[in-house]
């Protein structure tokens, strides 16, 4: 294994030679490319990755063009966990039977899948890699929407979001169903590292990559994804709308370790309204019209709410 | 390092066990599976080995069939030999993932114990899964008893993993009839078996950190049709051939005998069945009966489905006068699809013999001498005639008034 | 690239480089053997309509351009912002938002623009938000 990586600064961290290549193609400003660069700069470690069907896949692998400089594979929406689950078992088979191609190199085993197909589709997938122990870390790219086909609803879509498939219209607010607790439910499967990240703050997320990565076992990292596109905000403004999720304590950052030790990682000086998050996009623009000031009164509650349970299920050190 | 086993010369094995003992000798590097009635007991003969010390590879117990082959895609990519085994609906839970493995070239060997598929629920043999994979880019490869289990599945690795074919394979057996059947079956040593199998010979591998390298890429319209043609024309030029070659090796080896169709009382024959799995050797003692009586009966066993041996087929039938497609799945709505892929070669024929369809069989449903008996009645009159007497698809054996369709008076 | 059926690899795989590599997370790009199928070797300069432009006068190597560009586009070596790889930048306009010197070390112009005239007319520092 290689060193641990040295990311003390930024500027020490912008040293890496980036296994992730432009010329995808990605929307301008999505935070899909970030997160992933932020993940593979983790490490130096030789990497062996996966991707689920979705904006990545489709961005990244293009005949005849791929922008990763590691092995890659995707087989279908739902079973981005299982394609590097059943590579890291050829490792482990491979490296018993003396017959790695070079013995010498430790790879991490990496999947990549949106929301849609983390959230919904491929959930049982990531339930059965993770309680089989396979030693991988799965990272959620979560912009709450099926972006790559156009706007749809995902399980992690938020109460009041637009959708395409979820509209706000004259009667509707948009999206019915609060947002899937994915965190708690990957916490639940007893992970010895579950956490949640937002790459624009890249020392705290890049460090919990590194813990991941370096934990045996099934890692889960959660990263908010801001969507240039669906959550209808201006491509320069990625960075601004992930702070705001975090600084308004809609993506809290904190993590799960062994499935029952929280730690908050990030406590924000300000904390911002939430409003103020949600006035920022366009897929909440309905919910300031007066017939739906209590979604917006309710949003702020449930945030709130939240945040305190996290911080006294910190304090419980249970 | 596993334990060898001593094994008799000839041992009894059900197609379920000897399925499980030739993944064994093939030192499988990943085995990623879910049970399914009926081929559960390949997975758990499998299981029984390793913990008892005779396997070295990963055997990895996923949720579902469809994982079970998206791990066996990550495994097969990373670089190793792979297998599983499956049945029925797991087999159509698999269906998406069937064509991502052929897609990616990854020869993996799946062995398909063949069910019914629902509704209604049934865990009898018939031919429906098998069917249902036949566009899939697999290469499928029959088997009609236990001991054609074992000697198909060794050779499946050596078609498969060549490196001009890169394909995945099927090793098809009967539902019970085979795989919970007991027989004696002649059987290799570990090391024998191992040496005719090789050694696993990595190819554009994941984990070859020297060379990365992206599997699943997306191809849209102006790539996807060459990537397809591609996979198509290795089907069709590239197969037939290495199966051939490994036959031979094969027969070299323990003298037993396969090929592409095969046939049974052919060279002579002017009336015969063309069938796939356990009906090919029913068919056999009803061919040996008819002859006894002076009949030139024969039977056509399809030994591999994909690629279709459409020529090996066509020599095989040409002095036929009369022959029948026996179909082991429902059409749903049309002729059968063996009946259909017959009709494909019979008219490219000089003298084409008379055709007809019989669906029979389904979810475990019996075929007997004495159905074969009366199909070659059939056959005969058919022969006499110079074009067929009944309707041209009959369903045989099921219950209540008699049903066929397609009449052709 | 317009390749027959018989001329690429089967099943659809690509190999990012020509030749066999090393640890590739210790080698920058303009040391790696690129193969045609990487789409480093690609461009996407036509996405652009504004393109930013590096003024390395006021740049304080801070690196947040670096780490926050989606398209690999902040060339960064030794520590020092060296300047956009016009090929693969979009022209999001996140690593001038994401600037903090005053003023601004990467500006959004008109993809014609010249850059010299940009240099040229940079804009002053900021006394308003300097003060606030």
């Amino acid at each position: 294994m290689v060193e641990n990586k040295k990311t003390k600064n930024l500027k020490e961290f912008s040293t890496s030679a980036d296994r992730f290549e432009g010329a995808n193609l990605l929307c301008p400003g999505c935070a899909h490319s970030i997160i992933v660069r932020e993940v593979l700069n983790a490490t130096n470690d030789d990497l062996i990755l996966s991707a689920a069907t979705g904006c990545l896949e489709v961005c990244t692998a293009v005949y005849p063009y791929t922008s990763w400089d590691a092995s890659w594979i995707h087989i279908g929406f739902e079973n981005a966990a299982t394609a590097v689950a059943g590579a890291e078992a050829m490792y482990k088979a491979l490296k018993r039977k003396n017959r790695l191609l070079q013995p010498e190199r430790v790879p991490k085993f990496v999947a990549f899948g949106g929301d849609g197909a983390s959230y919904d589709i491929g959930f049982q997938w990531i339930s059965g890699a993770f309680e089989r122990g396979h030693d991988m870390m799965y990272v959620v790219l979560d912009n709450e929407v099926y972006a790559n086909t156009g706007g749809q609803r995902s399980s992690s879509t938020p109460i009041g979001a637009s959708a395409t498939t979820s509209p706000a219209g004259r009667v509707s607010y948009g999206e019915k169903k609060e947002k899937k607790d994915m965190m708690a439910i990957m916490a639940a499967h007893g992970s010895p590292y579950v956490a949640q990240v937002s790459p624009s703050k890249w020392k705290d997320m890049v460090k919990k990559i590194q813990r991941g990565l370096n934990t045996e076992g099934p890692t889960f990292i959660n990263a908010v994804s801001a969507c240039t596109t669906e959550w209808k905000f201006a491509p320069e403004d990625t960075i601004a709308i992930a702070d705001l999720a975090v600084d308004s304590l809609v993506f809290p950052l904190y993590e799960i370790i062994d499935g029952h030790e929280l730690n908050i990682t990030y406590r924000p000086k300000n904390v911002i309204p939430v409003k103020e998050y949600l006035a920022a996009q366009g897929r909440f623009k309905h919910l300031f019209k007066p017939e739906f000031k209590h979604i917006l009164d309710e949003w702020q509650v449930r945030v709130d709410k939240k945040w305190e349970q996290l911080q006294r299920r910190e304090e419980a050190r249970i | 390092m596993a334990e060898k086993m001593e094994l008799r010369d000839v041992e009894v094995w059900d197609g379920n066990m000897a399925a499980a003992q030739a993944l064994r000798q093939a030192q499988i590097d990943v085995v990623a599976a879910y049970p399914i009635t009926p081929s559960t007991p390949i997975v758990e003969n499998y299981a029984n080995f390793l913990a008892n010390g005779y396997i070295d590879g990963e055997f990895v117990m996923v949720e579902s069939e469809h994982a079970a082959m998206s791990g066996c895609i990550g495994a097969s990519a990373a670089g190793g030999r792979v297998s599983t085994a499956t049945s029925s609906q797991g087999f159509a839970l698999m269906v998406e993932t069937l064509y991502q493995a052929s897609g990616m070239r990854l020869p993996i060997v799946l062995n398909v114990v063949n069910r019914a598929l629902a509704s209604p629920l049934n865990v009898n043999g018939d031919h429906s899964d098998m069917y249902l994979g036949r566009d899939s880019g697999w290469i499928q490869i029959c088997a009609f008893n236990a001991q054609d289990a074992y000697d198909l599945a060794l050779c499946a690795f050596r078609i498969g993993e060549d490196h001009g074919i890169r394909l995945p394979v099927m090793v098809h057996q009967d539902g019970f009839m085979t795989s919970h059947t007991a027989m004696g079956v002649r059987t290799l040593t570990d090391d024998v078996a191992y040496n005719f199998v090789g050694e696993f010979k990595p190819f554009n591998a994941m984990l070859d950190f020297e060379k990365p390298v992206s599997y699943g890429v997306q191809t849209e319209e102006d790539w996807h049709f060459e990537h397809k043609a591609r996979q198509h024309n290795d089907l069709m030029t590239k197969v037939h051939p290495k199966i051939k070659e490994v036959f031979a090796d094969f027969k070299k080896l323990t003298g037993r005998t396969f090929n592409l169709v095969e046939g049974y009382h052919m060279e002579d024959a002017e009336v015969a069945v063309v069938a796939i799995g356990t009906a090919v050797k029913t068919a056999q003692v009803a061919v040996e009966k008819l002859r006894a009586e002076g009949v030139k009966a024969g039977v056509v066993g399809i030994r591999v489905l994909r690629p279709f041996p459409f020529n090996e087929i066509k020599a095989m039938i040409k002095n036929l006068k009369a022959v029948a497609a026996m179909d082991r799945s429902s059409p749903n709505g049309t002729v059968g699809a063996l009946y259909n892929e017959l009709a494909g070669v019979i008219v490219q024929m000089d003298k084409a013999p008379v055709m007809n369809n019989y669906v029979y069989g389904l979810g475990g449903r019996d075929i007997t001498i004495a159905h074969f008996m009366a199909i070659f009645e059939d056959l005969k009159a058919n022969a006499k005639a110079g074009k067929v007497q009944q309707p041209l698809q009959q369903f045989i054996n099921v219950r209540g008034p008699k049903l066929s369709f397609l009449s052709q008076e | 690239m317009n390749k027959g059926w018989n001329e690429f690899d089967a099943g659809a795989i690509l190999f990012t480089f020509n030749e066999k590599v090393g640890n590739i997370s210790e080698i920058h790009s303009e040391d790696r053997p690129y193969s045609p199928s990487s789409s480093f070797t690609a461009s996407v300069s036509d996405w652009r309509i504004e393109k930013p432009v590096f003024n390395k006068e006021y740049c304080i190597d801070c690196q947040f351009c670096w780490i926050y560009c989606p398209d690999v586009s902040i060339i960064s070596r030794d520590k020092k912002m060296v300047g956009v790889d016009y090929d693969h930048c979009k022209g999001c306009g996140i690593c001038v938002e994401v600037c903090p010197t005053n003023p601004k070390s990467l500006m959004m112009v008109a993809e014609g623009k010249d850059e010299e005239e940009v240099l040229a007319a940079w804009p002053q520092k900021d006394q308003e938000k300097n003060n606030g």
